[in-house]
C-alpha cells in the first residue's frame, strides 16, 4: 500500500494545472459501409465473402473436413468435426476455426469479438486459420461508434481482429502468419 | 572500440556512420515506414482533429492521473484482477518475481513491453532462474542475439535478414544460407508455438489502461500477446502510470492513430481488452511510477507522457535513422527516447543529438512537443553544469565574442583572409568537423556591413 | 500584423543582417537590400546588431546567450521603421524567442512584432507586383526546418490537411522558372548549428543526402532562405562535385527583377 501511497502522493505536486477532457465529435463516413469495410479488411491480408452466408460458408467447412481438416465451429449453424476441448492446449492443432463477432469496423476491417463466442479465449488465436461470421447490418463506420457499442462486461475479454497475424520484423518483409491464424476469411450475412 | 563507459552519442554515431551501405539501408527501410504512416494519415480527413483530440485527451488524463488511477484500480478489483504498484524498476521486478514464485513459474511467455525493458526485468528474473521467452519475433531474434531493442516498435530493424539467417541456422537450426523472411517468420512460429504451449506464465505491455472499465488494452500484429495470456493460467500485465484513459472511447481515438503512425496499418491485427482474467486463471495488473511522476513535476517534460509508443518520431527522425538504435545510452532511442532518457544519461550527450528540425512533433499522434523537450533538456543539462563536447567552457566565451562587435568583426575578417590566402590542406585541420566533412566556405572579400557602408552610407 | 503600406505601397524597412550573412554571404544581405529597393521600399541597416543568441540558447547556454541577444534587441528598440526583415529563417525564429524570453517589456514586444522572415515578408506583407527579367532554370527548393516547422513558410510534410507553401508561391511568379523538389522535400540538411560541430559524422550525412538529392532533380541551383543551411549543403556539393550550386532566394527574386 505504501508504494500506492507514495505514487498518489507524488502526484500532488504535478506542475501542469488540470486540463478539461475535449470533446469527441468526429463526423463518420457513413456511403457505402461494406465496400469500406471490404477494402480495409483487404488491406490488413483479410477476405470478404459478400453473399452466400452461412450456407457458402457451410460448403466451405465441408470441403475442409472432406480433405481431413480439424474444425471447430463456435456458430450456431455451422457444422464442424470439433468440440471445444477440456483445456485450452488442447486446441492445439486446430486448422480452422469458426467464430462470430459482434460487429465489424467499416475504417480498418477490424471485427469485434467477445469471450463469449469463443469457448476458450485462445481460439481465434491458436487456431491455423479463421472464419468470422458478421451480421451486414454490424457494420459501424469507425471506432468511435464500435467504443459505444462493443459488449465487455465485467470479467470479459474482448478483442478487435483486423486480419491474419503478420509481422515485418525481419528486413520490414510483410509476412502473414505469425503467431495467430494465417488467414482470415469473413462471412457476411 | 567498446569501451566499458557508455560513450557520448556522436561517437557511437560516427561508428554506426563508418559502414555508408548499411547507413543507407537503415535510414531508407525506416523511412519507409514514415511514407506509408503518411499514407494512412492522409487517407483520414480528421486526422490532424484526432492528433488535437488525443492531446488534449492524454492531458486531461495526465493532470488528473491520481483519480484515474484511482478508478482503475477499484474497477480492476471488482473485475478479479489483482493490482499491485511499483515506485520503480526495482519494485515492479520484485513484485513480477514474487508472483512468480508464488505459482512456482519455470517458464514466461513476455510480449513486447517497453516498461519491462526500462526496468531490465528478464535478467532479473533469468538470474532467479525463470526462462523468460520474448515472443514478438523481432524480439524474439534480438534476444536469440542477445542484443537490446534497436527501436521501440521493430527492434531488430537493425539487423538483415542473412544475419537473423545465420542466428536461425545457429539457435533454431533452420537451413545454413536461409534467409527468406516468410521461411524465418515460419520457422519462429514453429519454435514459440511450443513456447507458448508450455510456459507456466505470460507477460505482457498494456497500450492503454480502461479506467472507468477496470481493463487493460493490448495491441499486437503477431498475436502473440494473446497466445501467452490466453494459454497459461496465469496473466502479468505491466504498466507505466501514464497509461491511463478514462474510458473505452478515448481508447478508441487512440487506437485510430496508433497503427496507422506506426507502420501505416489502419489498426493493430490485435486489439485486446481483458477486463479480467480467464475462467480459474489470475490476472495482475502492476502500475509502475520509475520517474513518471518525477517528469510531471516538470511543465514541459510532463507533455512527454502524452507518448503512446508508436514510433513515428524514430521513423521520421534524420539523426536516428543515420545513428541507429544503440548510440541513444538509454532503452530507448530517438527523439522520445530522448524526451525521457536524458535525465538518466551520464554521457549527457543525447539532448543533442539532434538538430531541433521539429519533424517528431508533427509526426507525433498525441502532439507531445518533442523538439521542446529536447530543448529543455539542454537547458536543464547546461543549469546542472552537465554540458558535452566542450561547450562549458566555450560557450561562455563564444556568449562574450558575438556579444562584442568589434571582437567579431576583427576576428572574422581575419577568417575572411585566412580562407582565403591559406591553402585547404592547411585550413582543415583547424577548422576541426566542418572542414573533415565539407569544403570550406568561399570567403567574401567584406561584410555585409562594410558593402553598406561604402556602397549606401 | 504592424506593417503598414502607404499610398505608394513603400515601405521603410529595417534590415536584421544576421551575423553570418554579415560575415560569410553578404551577398545575401546585398541581394535583399536590392530588392527591397527595387520594389521601392525605403531600407536601412540599424548598427549594433549582434548575434541572435541561437548558437548558445540551442546548447542550453541561456546565460551565456543574454547579453548578446539584448544586444541585438536594442539595436532595433526605437528604430523608426514598418518592418523588420531578415533574410535567414533560422535566426529569425531563435531573435523572435530570444527577445521574448530575455525581455517582456513592450518595447521588445513592438520590435518582434515587426519581425519578419524575407520570404514571409513578400508573400504576406508586401507581395511583388510583377517580374522585370525571366529565370529561366530549374531550382530545387531547399525546405529548411524553422522556416517550414515554426514560421509556418510551407505546410510540413507530416502535417495532413490543406497545404500552403509561401516559399513556392513567392518564387512561382517569376517567368520561366521551373520548381522542383529534391525526395524527402523538407527532411533536415543537418546542419543544425553547433550539430554540425558536435555530430559531425551525422550531420555530413545528412548534408551529402540532401546535397545529392538536390543533384539528382537535374537543379541548376538548390534554392533556400536559410544561409546556414545553404552553407552546409553548399560545403556538401562542393565536397562531392556535385552538378549544382546553391542560391538564396533573395539572389533568384533580385535577378529577376
Amino acid at each position: 500500500m505504501s508504494s500506492k501511497h507514495d505514487i498518489l502522493n507524488a502526484l500532488k505536486s504535478a506542475a501542469i494545472a488540470p486540463q478539461a477532457m475535449p470533446v469527441i465529435n468526429i463526423s463518420p463516413r457513413i456511403d457505402d459501409l461494406v465496400g469500406q469495410f471490404e477494402t480495409s479488411l483487404n488491406t490488413v491480408a483479410g477476405t470478404l465473402h459478400r453473399d452466400g452466408g452461412l450456407a457458402k460458408l457451410q460448403a466451405q467447412v465441408d470441403e475442409h473436413i472432406a480433405n481431413g481438416m480439424q474444425i471447430i465451429s463456435m456458430v450456431d449453424g455451422i457444422k464442424a468435426n470439433r468440440q471445444v476441448t477440456e483445456t485450452a492446449h488442447q486446441l492445439k492443432d486446430i486448422d480452422y476455426a469458426v467464430i462470430s463477432g459482434d460487429l465489424a469496423v467499416a475504417e480498418n476491417g477490424a471485427i469485434w469479438v467477445n469471450n463469449k463466442n469463443l469457448g476458450h479465449r485462445v481460439t481465434p488465436f491458436i487456431c491455423e486459420n479463421l472464419f468470422l461470421v458478421v451480421d451486414a447490418n454490424n457494420i459501424v463506420a469507425n471506432m468511435h461508434q464500435a467504443a459505444s457499442r462493443i459488449t465487455l462486461a465485467p470479467g470479459e475479454f474482448g478483442t478487435f481482429i483486423a486480419g491474419p497475424s503478420k509481422t515485418a520484423d525481419i528486413e520490414q518483409a510483410l509476412v502473414v502468419g505469425a503467431h495467430g491464424a494465417c488467414s482470415l476469411n469473413v462471412y457476411l450475412i | 572500440m567498446s569501451t566499458s563507459t557508455p560513450a557520448i552519442h556522436a561517437q557511437k554515431a560516427e561508428i554506426f556512420c563508418q559502414d555508408e551501405a548499411r547507413v543507407d539501408w537503415h535510414s531508407k527501410a525506416l523511412w519507409v515506414l514514415r511514407e506509408k504512416r503518411d499514407r494512412a494519415a492522409g487517407s483520414l480527413p480528421e486526422w490532424e482533429q484526432l492528433r488535437q483530440i488525443g492531446s488534449e485527451m492524454k492531458l486531461h488524463t495526465l493532470t488528473h492521473l491520481a483519480q484515474y488511477l484511482e478508478e482503475f484500480e477499484q474497477n480492476c478489483i471488482q473485475n478479479n484482477i489483482q493490482v499491485h504498484w511499483a515506485k520503480d524498476g526495482a519494485e515492479h521486478n520484485r513484485i513480477v518475481h514474487d508472483i512468480l514464485a508464488k505459482h512456482d513459474v519455470k517458464k514466461l511467455v513476455k510480449s513486447k513491453s517497453m516498461l519491462t525493458e526500462e526496468c531490465h526485468m528478464n535478467p532479473y528474473l533469468e538470474q532467479r532462474g525463470i526462462e523468460v521467452i520474448d515472443t514478438d519475433l523481432g524480439e524474439r531474434i534480438i534476444q536469440l542475439a542477445k542484443q537490446p531493442p534497436s527501436h521501440i516498435v521493430v527492434p531488430a530493424i537493425h539487423l538483415k535478414k542473412e544475419e537473423v539467417g545465420e542466428l536461425f541456422h545457429d539457435k533454431l537450426g533452420t537451413d545454413a544460407g536461409a534467409s527468406d523472411p516468410l521461411y524465418l517468420t515460419r520457422a519462429a512460429r514453429a519454435h514459440l508455438r511450443q513456447q507458448f504451449l508450455s510456459a507456466d506464465a505470460a507477460m505482457t505491455g498494456v497500450n492503454m489502461a480502461v479506467a472507468d472499465k477496470g481493463a487493460v488494452v493490448v495491441c499486437t500484429n503477431e498475436g502473440n500477446a494473446d497466445m501467452g495470456a490466453n494459454l497459461p493460467k496465469l496473466q502479468l500485465h505491466s504498466m507505466g502510470i501514464d497509461k491511463i484513459v478514462p474510458n473505452i472511447d478515448s481508447a478508441a481515438v487512440l487506437l485510430r492513430t496508433l497503427a496507422r503512425n506506426a507502420t501505416g496499418q489502419p489498426v493493430t491485427t490485435y486489439s485486446s481488452f481483458y477486463r479480467g482474467p480467464q475462467e480459474g486463471g489470475e490476472m495482475h495488473v502492476i502500475i509502475v511510477d520509475n520517474g513518471r511522476t518525477d517528469m510531471l513535476k516538470d511543465k514541459i517534460l510532463a507533455e512527454s507522457l502524452k507518448c503512446i509508443r508508436c514510433g513515428g518520431c524514430l521513423n521520421t527522425c534524420p539523426v536516428y535513422r543515420r545513428s541507429g538504435g544503440y548510440s541513444y545510452n538509454y532503452t530507448i532511442p530517438g527523439p522520445i527516447g530522448i524526451a525521457v532518457g536524458a535525465k538518466s544519461d551520464d554521457t549527457n550527450s543525447i539532448p543533442w543529438a539532434c538538430t531541433l528540425c521539429g519533424s517528431c512533433s508533427y509526426v507525433c499522434p498525441t502532439k507531445v512537443p518533442l523538439d521542446k523537450i529536447i530543448h529543455h533538456h539542454r537547458r536543464l543539462k547546461a543549469e546542472a553544469g552537465k554540458l558535452p563536447y566542450g561547450k562549458a567552457s566555450y560557450m561562455p566565451l563564444v556568449g562574450k565574442f558575438m556579444a562584442s562587435e568589434t571582437a567579431l568583426n576583427c576576428s572574422m575578417s581575419m577568417a575572411r583572409t585566412a580562407l582565403k590566402i591559406l591553402p585547404g590542406s592547411l585550413l582543415k585541420p583547424f577548422s576541426g568537423a566542418w572542414g573533415k566533412y565539407r569544403e570550406l566556405p568561399i570567403a567574401p572579400n567584406s561584410s555585409f556591413e562594410a558593402w553598406f557602408k561604402k556602397n549606401r552610407g | 500584423m504592424s506593417a503598414r503600406i502607404d499610398e505608394r505601397n513603400t515601405m521603410k524597412i529595417a534590415l536584421f543582417i544576421p551575423c553570418l550573412v554579415n560575415q560569410m554571404v553578404p551577398e545575401v544581405g546585398i541581394a535583399t537590400l536590392e530588392l527591397l529597393e527595387k520594389l521601392g521600399h525605403q531600407v536601412i541597416l540599424p548598427k549594433g546588431q549582434t548575434c541572435c543568441g541561437q548558437p548558445m540558447t540551442n546548447s542550453g547556454c541561456y546565460n551565456e546567450a543574454k547579453k548578446t541577444t539584448l544586444k541585438l534587441l536594442n539595436a532595433f528598440k526605437g528604430v523608426e521603421c514598418d518592418a523588420i526583415v531578415c533574410p535567414a529563417a533560422s535566426c529569425l525564429v531563435a531573435a523572435k524567442e530570444n527577445f521574448h524570453e530575455f525581455d517582456s517589456s513592450p518595447e521588445a514586444q513592438a520590435v518582434i512584432d515587426k519581425l519578419y522572415e524575407l520570404t514571409e515578408f513578400l508573400h504576406d506583407v508586401s507581395p511583388i507586383p510583377a517580374f522585370n527579367k525571366p529565370f529561366p532554370h530549374k531550382i530545387s527548393l531547399q525546405m529548411s526546418c524553422h522556416g517550414i516547422r515554426m514560421l509556418d513558410l510551407a505546410t510540413p510534410s507530416e502535417q495532413m490537411g490543406p497545404r500552403t507553401n509561401k516559399f513556392e508561391a513567392v518564387l512561382a511568379a517569376i517567368p520561366e522558372i521551373e520548381i522542383v523538389y529534391p525526395e524527402r522535400r523538407d527532411e533536415c540538411c543537418g546542419f543544425g548549428g553547433t550539430f554540425a560541430l558536435d555530430e559531425g559524422a551525422v550531420s555530413a550525412k545528412m548534408g551529402k543526402d540532401k546535397a545529392q538529392a538536390h543533384a539528382e532533380t537535374g537543379a541548376a541551383y538548390a534554392v533556400g532562405f536559410d544561409p546556414s543551411c545553404l552553407l552546409h549543403i553548399d560545403g556538401m556539393v562542393r565536397r562531392q562535385k556535385l552538378p549544382i550550386e546553391t542560391r538564396h532566394i533573395a539572389q533568384i527574386i533580385n535577378a529577376a527583377l
